[in-house]
């Protein structure tokens, strides 16, 4: 930067030293060579005067003389141009002279001269002629010849002084050159410097040069463009970062194809929603990542339409996970369109709403199988049965039983939507969940009885008191209780457990019965949810028992927890909060 | 292979459809397998219906993609592992077409069985079915990601589904001694379990046709015992 700029700066000063030796040249060595020639001039024809024209044996004496004195070639010539006397040549060999440039000029003017390149001593001479008589008729000429050495010398001596201040100048101009670009090359390096580390992202302030040139403006405009910039790239930052934490916190799975369809960009949910089934699957094509021909074809289907599209896909075959799948395009520079593909976790969704088709129709069934029987024998006796009266009687048993039974069951649907809907008022107490425990116990001795059921019960010593509301906790055990003993076949056990784990007391009800597929279990607690229909209802349940358990146990801020093996057996265990001290 | 670029990237996008495009007949052949064995454990025949309709999707996706690949081969004369991957995707596309059939023919043999009461429950066969679809899904894993020790896995499994299918064989060979009225539908459940069997056949052949297009080697018919130390 420094040496570019200081070859430059001494560049042109030397052309401009060139230039001025040039124009120098131009302008002076004529002159210089003009009034030289003249000086001679004058001192030849000076010398010409002084030759005495009377005789002309006189001439020829004087001859020899002149031109000692005056250094110059002397020659007489007559009115036709013959040479008769020459101070250094042979006249013998000498041609007519009548035509030479002076000659005529002397004869026209008075006085002549020329100059004439010598081809034999290889300069230029000078010639001066004069005619002998002042008055005509002319009876002859003198003419004095001199080479111009002196001029050529002087012109030299000059142009070598001139060559000499040319270097002199030079060198000045060198050092000139040398400051005056490292003046100016230092607040542009300064600058470049400056700009230099910006472009490398380290943090600048400002720039202050002690110039007030052109270059304190640069730098002034630079230090606006750096805090423009600074600020442009904070609120870009902010944006992106804004735009990130949307993506990453966002409960929807988010993916960005590039232009070649790849996939750039997986945000954590999405990650999250396919960790179990699917490895990185960033730099992989739709298809590739996903193996899923539904998500194949709704993207085809975006790309030929260029359209949002809205699809549900289920995603992996074990384990399913349906999502509802967004496809829009992301609007970036032509030719170079992004995708963003959203996907939203539907899977629970599709399961409540089963949930609550399922609900629908179960209560339908339930409360139309008793009423079907009521109104069966009700029109049976109608119908002229009412003239037997053992019938009647044994029809009206049914009917009866069938409507308590219907009772009961719109009794548990109110438990369960007043336990749902807060409406219940549960009244909480300190309570010893043995004391609740083995004050329930009895109610299904006989039943237990006569299945031959073995029941063992194991409960810590020092327990602590449980927050509960009595009653309700009483309900919660019968129902678990009655589930264990209705679904343990004949000889089988049952054992009851109270402990204390962290900050709950535990009571577990385990039971030696069919258990449960381990694909239902989560859906106990479901209303109507049962495992095997046609059983359980022989049973005498109305599939609300555990659905009461579940909502009364989160009424008590407690949890209820099943485990089971078909088969084997059922694990419930119900976590109540202890009493705080 | 994955740092592969072309200059020109419409023939780069030409060969990632190609590549997708097989994808998607795999995936539909593997579902039409397993949708084939749901409806046979499940004796429901009305997915292997559609599963026999769907067929035809395959087929069309089938000859269109061939049509796409001998495209390529006429006007970009790839070479080298372009050409290779090109014929590879020919070959597998075939592959995948038939087993794209024997699921059909799965299918039909589940509508037949489950016209008639079970013959007995299933284990064997779904476990069968369910390697052959990991194969499958292997073999195209292995043929994404240029994998060869996944190409290598297949080829070990298909020996598991051929001892399975025997021991099936053997199984049912039993019942058909003790009950003469079993004969009809345990030879169907052979033909299923060896459906199986040649399914598992193509989607090694896959696998090989993988292990050609990355070392440009030929191992179709190379065979060795399972546990024996694979060929150098």
């Amino acid at each position: 930067m420094k040496r570019n700029l200081f070859f430059k700066i001494l560049f042109s000063y030397l052309v401009i030293v060139c230039l001025s030796f040039f124009i120098l040249d131009l302008l002076i060595k004529d002159e210089i060579k003009k009034v030289m020639t003249d000086k001679i001039e004058a001192e030849l024809l000076s010398y010409a005067e002084l030759i005495d024209l009377s005789s002309a044996q006189k001439m020829s004496d004087q001859l020899k003389q002149i031109a000692l004195i005056s250094s110059a070639r002397v020659t007489l010539v007559d009115a036709q141009g013959r040479v008769f006397a020459d101070s250094e040549k042979d006249i013998a060999q000498l041609e007519n002279h009548f035509s030479r440039p002076e000659l005529q000029e002397a004869r026209l003017k008075g006085k002549g001269k020329s100059i004439r390149f010598s081809q034999s001593i290889g300069v230029d001479m000078l010639y001066v002629a004069i005619p002998m008589k002042s008055e005509s008729p002319i009876t002859g000429y003198i003419r004095l010849a001199r080479p111009l050495h002196d001029v050529q010398n002087v012109i030299e001596k000059i142009y070598q002084s001139i060559f000499l201040a040319m270097m002199i100048v030079a060198v000045i101009a060198l050092f000139i050159a040398l400051i005056f670009s490292y003046r100016l090359a230092a607040p542009i390096r300064a600058l470049e410097r400056f700009t230099e580390r910006l472009r490398q992202g380290h943090p600048v302030g400002a720039i202050f040069l002690e110039t007030s040139d052109e270059t304190k403006m640069l730098a002034d405009n630079i230090n606006y463009l750096v805090d423009e910039l600074q600020s442009q790239i904070r609120l870009a930052n902010e944006e992106k970062s804004k735009l990130m934490t949307a993506f990453t916190s966002m409960t929807e799975g988010v993916l960005i194809l590039n232009a070649e369809d790849k996939i750039e960009f997986v945000n954590q949910a999405l990650s999250n929603m396919l960790a179990d089934q699917y490895e990185d699957i960033n730099g992989k094509t739709l298809m590739e990542a996903f193996l899923n021909a539904d998500l194949q074809k709704s993207f085809l289907k975006f790309k030929a339409t260029h359209s949002t599209i809205l699809e549900e896909v289920t995603l992996g075959s074990v384990d399913p996970v349906i999502v509802s799948v967004s496809i829009s395009s992301v609007h970036n520079y032509p030719g170079e369109e992004k995708v963003m593909v959203v996907f939203h976790d539907v899977t629970m969704v599709k399961k409540l709403e089963k949930i609550r088709v399922d609900f629908v129709a179960n209560v339908t069934h339930e409360i139309r199988t008793p009423l079907t029987a009521i109104i069966g024998y009700l029109e049976t006796i109608n119908a002229g049965a009412i003239n037997n009266i053992d019938d009647v009687k044994r029809f009206i048993d049914i009917s009866l039983k069938q409507a308590r039974r219907l009772n009961r069951l719109v009794e548990d649907l109110l438990v369960i939507s007043k336990v749902e809907l807060g409406e219940i008022k549960l009244h909480f107490e300190a309570v010893s969940i043995r004391d609740v425990f083995l004050g329930a116990l009895p109610l299904f001795e006989a039943q237990a009885g006569l299945k031959k059921l073995n029941i063992q019960n194991n409960f810590q010593q020092n327990l602590p008191h449980i927050l509960a509301d009595r009653d309700r906790l009483t309900q919660i055990l019968v129902n678990v209780l009655d589930n264990a003993i209705k679904f343990t076949p004949e000889d089988g056990s049952i054992f009851i457990d109270v402990g204390q784990k962290d900050n709950h007391v535990v009571l577990t009800i385990t039971d030696t019965g069919i258990g449960i597929p381990k694909e239902e279990v989560q859906r106990l607690g479901e209303r109507f949810y049962r495992v095997d229909r046609s059983r359980s209802r022989d049973l005498g349940g109305t599939g609300l028992g555990l659905s009461i358990v579940k909502h009364l146990m989160i009424a008590h801020d407690g949890r209820m927890e099943i485990e089971s093996q078909l088969g084997r057996g059922t694990k419930v265990s119900l976590f109540f909060s202890m009493v705080k001290i | 292979m994955e740092e592969r670029k072309h200059t020109s990237s419409h023939y780069e996008m030409e060969l990632q459809e190609i590549k997708n495009g097989l994808i998607y007949i795999g995936v539909l052949t593997e579902k039409a397998i397993q949708t084939a064995m749901q409806s046979l454990t499940e004796r429901n025949s009305d997915i292997a219906h559609k599963v026999i309709k769907d067929d035809d999707e395959i087929d069309k996706m089938d000859t269109e993609l061939e049509e796409r690949c001998i495209r390529i081969l006429a006007l970009r004369q790839p070479t080298a592992i372009d050409l290779r991957f090109i014929t590879t995707a020919i070959k597998i596309t075939g592959h995948l077409e038939r087993i794209g059939d024997m699921a059909v023919n799965i299918a039909e043999k589940a509508i037949q069985l489950n016209e008639e009461p079970k013959l007995k429950p299933y284990i064997d066969l779904p476990r069968m079915a369910d390697l052959v679809g990991e194969m499958i899904k292997n073999s195209l894993d292995s043929f994404i990601r240029n994998d060869l020790e996944m190409a290598e896995e297949v080829r070990r499994t298909e020996q598991i589904t051929d001892d399975l299918n025997e021991q099936i064989f053997r199984e049912l060979l039993t019942f058909m001694m003790e009950d003469s009225r079993t004969i009809h539908r345990s030879l169907m459940v052979m033909q299923v379990s060896k459906n199986l069997e040649r399914i598992a056949d193509h989607a090694k052949g896959i696998a090989d046709m993988v292990t050609y297009m990355v070392t440009g080697e030929c191992v179709r018919h190379q065979t060795y015992a399972l546990g024996e130390k694979e060929p150098a």
